[in-house]
């Protein structure tokens, strides 16, 4: 950038000419899918953080193994089903290994302990898989369809998928949460801990429901993110911060702001390429999350707490 | 055997470094800074470029730990606000930052390619391990200057109200002081220190490229001063020999287990650095040097 006026000037060029309705939406539209991956992500980052307290590093590199067990259940059978399967169950068995064997461990120390061991949880994942199944990228091997043209808008009949994949995702873990006793404990427990626990809430057993939750939703994210992208031991942990990002801005603790959030985000992302650049994407979850921060702490549908 | 155990000095001491700022910062201030290694890599590209241009070294080193410094400041006015751990979400959330703005800005620094042959130091010496000898020299007295000078300061009037702040920042501000001020200072020595270590890597190294600036930097930092021992000077020094020991170390489990290769190796490390993070977190919080009187 030695001339700042003249790379300005040619990015605005770009963009005007460029710049459709039609080439927003489509851009809008490769944002949603994107958007509803952020937003799973943020999903199992709140959960942890309003109940359990802490902001988990771990949940990047969890959803790479999600995206790794998925692989191989669609290796095995060539079933996009198993592979879901596959991925949900793996993940939310991983995700409650590491809390029987080291966030339990931690009730009750300071957030930044549990911090710094859930880097140190996501690290050991990602060694771990890097040493089983090597550093070459992966493909899921799907067979390519022709994309859907709706007025000159571009759809991949596969990301239509993916978006219902996610959907069921989200539906179920709202019913969870909102319909069943276990998930009315979990919201007891993030609304007031003393409270809940002195009406006879069992602590152990919403956590147990909780990282199988969590676990669940991070292998669906996981299993998406790995199939829009390539599957490497790196892929998760670049997906944290957005994720962190997400969960801040839609309020941390609540699980629609999550959802609602990592859809923003991942549009702004999109919409934010032709302008600042295909690198630049990821910095742009770093300011909206100091943008955030500074103006509305609290997020966009958090309840009033002192926070900061 | 003899230049391999310089080499191994030289790079521990840059790591002293870096494990002193982060001491200084989290150790006795309780900032968690989780982007250390922007403020690392800020260094080594403002004096590489600089020497690169033909900036005497000594002006290049200068400019590396002043910007470092200053590049500290607007997000220390930001920790002013934030709470623990979105501070640290930020600073992680910093580094990765710089770290695309290396990559991406090729016009200043070249890009994914990097900078090489960064102008040495004491280039006049011709002889290979002499000049090395020299940095060691140059590079061990300032290492020198720096832990006494921590000492200094964590005894002085601003290393107790530091550390009051670190205990119950509530107190500090009714007692009538302000806590922000101080941590912004706190942060800027901090990276400043780091942006020195930068540009004696650089410069030592000779050759820079984004991917020695990826956040797992930092948490060797960390693993180093949390093995050591938190809040303290002696724990910084004793948990970076162990990082060496560990880091090195791994090269002569290749001699014994060749089959190892470098990717897998550097999973290893990776697998390790995860495993004593959270081994010490939850069986040793005070570290080897802490104090085991205090939780």
């Amino acid at each position: 950038m030695p001339y700042p006026a003249l790379w300005f000037r040619r990015r605005i060029c770009f963009y005007f000419r460029e710049a459709s309705a039609l080439f927003y939406a489509q851009l809008i539209v490769n944002g949603l899918v994107q958007g509803l991956i952020v937003g799973l992500a943020a999903l199992a980052v709140t959960l942890v953080f309003g109940v359990a307290r802490f902001a988990n590093a771990a949940t990047g590199d969890t959803m790479t193994f999600g995206a790794y067990a998925a692989l191989i259940g669609h290796k095995a059978t060539g079933s996009l089903v198993v592979a879901g399967g596959a991925a949900v169950g793996a993940t939310a068995l991983l995700s409650l290994t590491a809390y029987a064997l080291v966030f339990r461990k931690l009730a009750g120390r300071s957030v930044v302990a549990l911090l710094v061991t859930s880097i140190g949880v996501g690290f050991l994942m990602r060694a771990v898989l890097g040493i089983v199944f090597g550093h070459n990228q992966q493909l899921f091997t799907v067979p390519l369809v022709r994309p859907i043209r709706f007025n000159g808008l571009v759809i991949n009949p596969f990301d239509l998928q993916l978006a219902a994949v996610a959907a069921v995702a989200l539906v179920g873990v709202f019913l969870i949460l909102y319909a069943t006793p276990i998930g009315r404990r979990m919201r007891a427990v993030a609304d007031n801990r003393e409270l809940a626990l002195v009406s006879g809430i069992r602590p152990e057993r919403v956590m147990i429901a909780l990282w199988l939750l969590v676990g669940a939703v991070t292998g669906v994210a996981g299993m998406m993110l790995g199939m829009k992208t390539v599957v490497s031991p790196e892929l998760g942990w670049e997906m944290l911060l957005p994720a962190f990002a997400a969960a801040i801005l839609g309020g941390i603790g609540s699980p629609a702001g999550a959802v609602l959030a990592g859809l923003l985000l991942g549009v702004a992302q999109e919409l934010s390429t032709p302008f600042v650049g295909f690198t630049y994407k990821l910095s742009i979850s770093f300011v909206v999350l100091l943008l955030v921060l500074l103006v509305r702490p609290r997020g966009l549908f958090g309840r009033l707490e002192g926070v900061r | 055997m003899e230049a391999y155990l310089v080499a191994i000095a030289i790079v521990a001491l840059i790591y002293v470094l870096l494990a002193l700022g982060l001491t200084l910062q989290y150790g006795f201030t309780g900032l968690i800074n989780f982007g250390h290694v922007g403020f690392f890599a800020i260094g080594a590209y403002t004096s590489a470029i600089l020497a690169m241009n033909g900036v005497p070294l000594i002006l290049s080193f200068a400019a590396g730990t002043i910007v470092a410094g200053l590049a500290a400041w607007p997000i220390g006015l930001i920790a002013l606000r934030l709470r623990d751990d979105y501070f640290a979400i930020v600073t992680l959330g910093f580094s990765e930052t710089v770290r695309l703005v290396i990559t991406s800005e090729k016009w200043l620094t070249n890009g994914v390619q990097g900078i090489p042959a960064i102008p040495r130091m004491f280039a006049s010496i011709s002889v290979g391990s002499l000049a090395s000898f020299a940095v060691l020299a140059v590079l061990l007295v300032v290492t020198i200057i720096a832990v006494l000078g921590m000492g200094r300061i964590v005894k002085s009037p601003f290393g107790r109200i530091i550390e009051a702040i670190r205990d119950n920042e509530d107190a500090v501000k009714a007692l009538g002081k302000d806590p922000a001020r101080f941590k912004v200072q706190v942060l800027i020595l901090g990276s400043g220190l780091a942006g020195l270590a930068g540009a004696f890597y650089a410069h030592y190294i000779t050759y820079i490229v984004p991917d020695q600036f990826i956040p797992l930097v930092t948490f060797y930092v960390w693993m180093a001063i949390i093995i050591g021992g938190i809040g303290r000077v002696s724990g910084a020094v004793v948990g970076t020999v162990l990082l060496m020991v560990l880091l090195e170390g791994s090269r002569f489990i290749r001699d014994v287990m060749p089959f190892i290769s470098d990717v897998e190796m550097a999973s290893v490390r990776l697998g390790v650095i995860g495993l004593l993070l959270i081994l010490f977190t939850i069986y040793r919080p005070q570290g080897l040097m802490g104090d085991f009187t205090r939780r």
